[in-house]
């Protein structure tokens, strides 16, 4: 009697352990549908300070958090979310919610007490819990409507077995690039050499994406988007490069270079472009395996990066007779999102004066698109 | 009995005490929350009178008219115990620019607002928005200018690790369409001129 009177006691003492245990901070992901639209409720124990991206059909959530957090995400079933995602970065969460289909639209609300972060996710296409999407009609085919409007980011897909090479002729609209003495402007320059190349190219057999086709504006991550929807085997930025000193001159050819923080971004394009194959992977560990598939693409990526910005920088050197300035590696925003082999080429120095006339020229604009072409044909015949 | 009742109840007693101090002082989080720390807006004037001036050298990285490398140049400042006090002295004589004739990597009317170090080893560093508007544009000016900023701050300063380069208060994408400002920067000592 006086032995259960003594557990009894204990365990009412222990409650409150208990209770302080339920309550290390915690971040709730659940999803539920309603008849027009499904509901995605982020809950959490702390204040919720959040941003919130879109990027063709993800919906990126970051949540600024310093302490970890015990994440917690119920399975569910959705009309339009097809699967939830989440990294830690070092002072936030980052949730990744891949959307069924790309023409959605959103929109958020905060509740208090606790905390929540009601996203509200409607699409056209959606005839509530009647219609079931159509998995043989994956959104990744078509570009996402953000991403762009130009009719050369929606030509068709390629036939079997042809390879898409995505050029993405650099700045554009009210972003000029940079300038030359003379007025030559950057975006006008690498727009002319994209569209010789896209000829040469094609002559080749090869499918041919630009980001834009004329003069518009088109943000850096809508053009690896391009990239990805159109899941470019190579991917290919031409600028024209600028510098406080008069005399630089000359090509070079650069690749991403690995910031710990830019393998976020990448991580989450491949998600994008290989999810399906991955998300039949059904373990409990399934975040670490698709980290491990991941840094393993990645690293593949980098290695092919390098080989091709080798290849394009010889024949830049030999072609043009231009100074050698050689492969290089920079954080370059352009690039980071891209899931393939992606360069930037900086073709010849607009902030030369010389370098600056040769650029407006259509010989010179050609023999450069030509010396990208055998550089990027070198790269092929290795890599098919 | 009685002594097996009063060994229940010493137990039990025994028991609270040491619940409860596992309960308050057990589950107490020491860990400091996210502060963006020591904001230099509050500073004092850095000495008294009669105080010594006390010097530290450090290093500045500046550009040459030769290649794209970054040129060193030693500069002394008053040396202050507060790191951010002392990141803020780099900045703005980086931003004065060189003593010994090197191309400056940071255009002249920009100005620094403030600089923010968190306790992760993160300086967030806000300029004015000339750093953005009278930049030269092209991949290796922005590429000078931004390893120039994060050079100067992460080799003199050994507690700063990353760098976060902020325009007017804000995050912004990139200077001109090229390096990703969206995310702190490790330094890139391979840039620098033997």
């Amino acid at each position: 009697m006086q032995f259960r009177v003594l557990i009894f006691i204990t365990l009412l003492l222990l409650c409150p352990l208990v209770a302080a245990a339920q309550d290390s901070p915690f971040l709730r992901i659940s999803v539920e549908d309603q008849p027009d639209a499904s509901h995605i409720l982020i809950s959490s124990s702390q204040q919720l300070s959040t941003s919130i991206e879109t990027s063709s059909n993800y919906i990126l959530v970051r949540i600024r958090s310093v302490r970890p957090l015990r994440v917690q995400r119920p399975p569910f079933q959705s009309r339009l979310v097809e699967t939830i995602g989440w990294s830690r970065g070092s002072d936030y969460y980052l949730v990744n919610i891949k959307t069924k289909v790309s023409d959605f639209e959103y929109t958020t609300s905060h509740l208090s007490e606790p905390p929540r972060l009601l996203i509200r996710v409607v699409s056209p296409g959606d005839e509530g819990a009647l219609a079931e999407p159509d998995d043989n009609n994956p959104a990744l085919d078509i570009t996402p409507g953000r991403a762009g409007t130009d009719s050369a980011a929606r030509s068709p897909l390629p036939a079997q077995g042809m390879k898409t090479i995505v050029i993405d002729p650099g700045h554009g609209g009210i972003l000029a690039g940079a300038e030359g003495k003379f007025g030559t402007l950057e975006k006008n320059v690498t727009l002319d050499i994209s569209l010789k190349l896209k000829s040469i190219i094609e002559r080749q057999g090869y499918r041919v994406v630009l980001t834009r086709d004329r003069d518009v504006d088109k943000s850096l991550e809508d053009r690896a988007a391009i990239a990805n929807n159109n899941r470019a085997f190579v991917f290919i930025s031409i600028h024209a490069n600028g510098s406080q000193r008069k005399a630089a001159r000359g090509s070079e050819t650069f690749f991403l270079s690995m910031n710990a923080t830019d393998e976020e971004a990448r991580r989450l394009a491949y998600l994008e472009n290989n999810s399906t194959e991955l998300e039949k992977i059904e373990s409990p560990n399934e975040d670490d395996i698709k980290m491990i598939l991941w840094d393993m693409a990645q690293v593949d990526y980098l290695r092919k990066s390098s080989e091709l910005a080798e290849s394009i920088q010889a024949e830049l050197n030999t072609l043009l007779g231009t100074r050698n300035r050689g492969v290089k590696q920079a954080p370059f925003k352009v690039l980071t999102g891209v899931a393939c082999p992606a360069v930037l080429v900086e073709v010849a120095f607009i902030s030369n004066p010389d370098e600056e006339r040769k650029l407006g020229t259509a010989e010179f604009q050609q023999k450069v698109a030509q010396a990208i072409y055998d550089g990027l044909a070198n790269f092929l015949r290795k890599n098919e | 009995m009685d002594t097996k009742q009063l060994m229940v109840l010493i137990a039990l007693v025994g028991l609270l005490i040491i619940l409860l101090m596992v309960f308050f002082w057990g589950g107490r989080d020491d860990r400091r929350p996210y502060t963006p720390t020591e904001a230099a807006s509050d500073s004092q004037p850095l000495l008294s009178e009669n105080e010594k001036l006390e010097i530290k050298k450090v290093v500045l990285f500046f550009l040459s008219e030769q290649d794209d490398l970054l040129y060193r140049e030693e500069r002394e400042i008053a040396f202050d115990s507060l790191l951010v006090h002392q990141a803020k002295l780099v900045i703005e004589e980086l931003i004065k620019g060189s003593q010994k004739g090197w191309v400056s990597p940071i255009p002249a009317e920009t100005k620094l607002r403030e600089v923010f170090i968190t306790t992760q080893g993160v300086a967030y560093v806000d300029f004015s928005k000339e750093l953005h508007e009278n930049h030269p544009s092209g991949s290796t000016a922005e590429i000078c200018t931004i390893f120039a900023i994060v050079n100067s701050l992460t080799y003199n300063f050994k507690s700063i690790k990353r760098v976060y380069i902020l325009i007017d208060g804000g995050e912004q994408e990139t200077l001109h369409g090229h390096i990703d400002l969206k995310q702190p920067l490790v330094p890139r000592y391979d840039l620098i001129a033997n």
